[in-house]
């Protein structure tokens, strides 16, 4: 078995991440935070402001609660918090420094059938994503006021019983291009 | 349950990793076996699908939005298996493509959402099919919605009983399952019934759909061959 780059990455990445939370000391979890910030480069605050957005909502609310909750014991909410919130910025750090190195669809090779899932999967998830703005666009636009409960529900449903639709359409299709090519022949 | 990486401890994920590894390859394995040769594409499928259905928002007052889970959607029309696999390829994609969600999180929510939340949707259609149809498709999202709720609540709840200093003190998720079970469960009551109204006005719009196609085609009998739709749980609409 021979590995590549992007398996060799994938795997640092979640060795990474498990010896992230195996690490419970603030000094190490801070020096391993500014070391992977600093390792972006040039590229230090668009990491920083990536990491900021994916991890302080839920970060934040989980610390302003356990804040309030343990308001009389202000220093044990300091113990608690500290080292949490530094490995959760750690590990959301690492996961936007190195999973956009990683190709994905090379990374999982290991299963012909995983890489084939994903790779449709993938090319899929994207149209949708492009669609799924067009048409939110499109509400915006046609509407003057913020757009409400009733309309968003209905928008909703039209969305979903289009993509749905789509989706069946598209799974037939590709159906198709794959028995003419052959694909099924080896794997009846 | 966008869960970043940190908040679950490895006493957990690592034996989540185990239980949905095990359930990973034995979908994986079956899938090239099946006799129909859509049964990979269709995955794909449903994955982007389900990934589209959870952009999905509604409107909150105060301004914010939330949105749907889709599991009861992606449950009933596609089937429990391929509905865990759908799911569990969603959070993959979400974790390692977009950084929603972390990798720590993802077998919890691939067996809360993709195995749970499916099971008990496409249990509570099928009971309640035969009674009411529309009030079975609405069950099935409010379920597939909040039973995968239930299961997150009380796995983030049990984080500080399992990893804790010697001091007592919480190493990962600080809350337990006095705080976990209200918050995380009683904001899923309300998404809930989002998801079953989108299922049930998903399903009516597929079905006007599948009116028209039988309009254009002069009459002929739908299209769709039984390989198209045997994945699916309960009736084709």
């Amino acid at each position: 078995m021979t590995f590549h780059r992007h398996d060799l990455l994938l795997l640092l990445y979640l060795l990474l991440v498990v010896g992230g939370t195996l690490v419970h000391h603030p000094l190490i979890l801070g020096a391993a935070l500014a070391a992977t910030l600093l390792s972006a480069g040039r590229r230090l605050g668009t990491l920083a402001r990536r990491m900021a957005r994916a991890a302080l909502p839920f970060a934040l609310a989980v610390s302003l609660g356990y804040v309030l909750m343990a308001r009389h014991q202000l220093d044990q909410a300091a113990t608690v918090l500290l080292p949490l919130n530094l490995r959760v910025l750690l590990l959301t750090a690492l996961a936007f420094r190195i999973l956009p190195a990683i190709d994905l669809q090379r990374a999982l090779g290991f299963s012909p059938t995983l890489r084939f899932v994903l790779i449709l999967a993938t090319s899929q998830v994207l149209t949708f994503r492009r669609l799924f703005r067009d048409f939110q666009d499109s509400l915006t636009a046609r509407s003057p006021r913020r757009v409400g409960l009733l309309a968003a529900l209905r928008h909703g449903a039209a969305t979903s019983a289009w993509f749905l639709a789509r989706a069946e359409h598209d799974a037939t299709e590709i159906t198709q291009a794959l028995e003419t090519r052959g694909y099924f022949l080896d794997r009846r | 349950m966008h869960i970043p990486d940190g908040f679950i401890a490895p006493q957990v994920y690592g034996p989540a990793y185990g239980v949905a590894g095990v359930l990973w390859t034995v979908g994986l394995r079956r899938l090239p076996r099946l006799l129909d040769p859509a049964a990979i594409p269709r995955l794909a499928v449903a994955t982007a699908a389900a990934f589209a259905l959870m952009m999905v928002t509604f409107p909150l007052p105060g301004g914010t939005t939330v949105h749907v889970t889709a599991v009861g959607m992606v449950a009933v029309l596609f089937g429990v298996w391929h509905g865990f696999l759908a799911l569990s390829l969603v959070f993959l994609l979400q974790a390692l493509m977009f950084g929603d969600g972390g990798i720590t999180a993802l077998p919890i929510n691939a067996l809360a959402m993709g195995l749970v939340g499916s099971l008990a949707a496409v249990g509570v259609y099928r009971a309640v099919r035969r009674l009411h149809h529309a009030t079975a498709l609405f069950l099935a999202g409010w379920v597939g919605a909040v039973m995968p709720a239930v299961v997150v609540a009380l796995v983030l709840g049990a984080q500080p009983h399992l990893a804790h200093d010697s001091a007592g003190n919480p190493l990962f998720f600080p809350f337990g399952w006095d705080v976990t079970l209200p918050a995380v469960i009683v904001p899923h009551l309300v998404v809930g019934i989002a998801d079953g109204v989108l299922v049930l006005l998903a399903w009516r719009a597929l079905a006007r759909t599948d009116k028209r196609a039988d309009g254009r085609t002069d009459g002929r009998t739908d299209q769709r061959t039984d390989q198209q739709t045997h994945g699916r749980a309960g009736d084709t609409p």
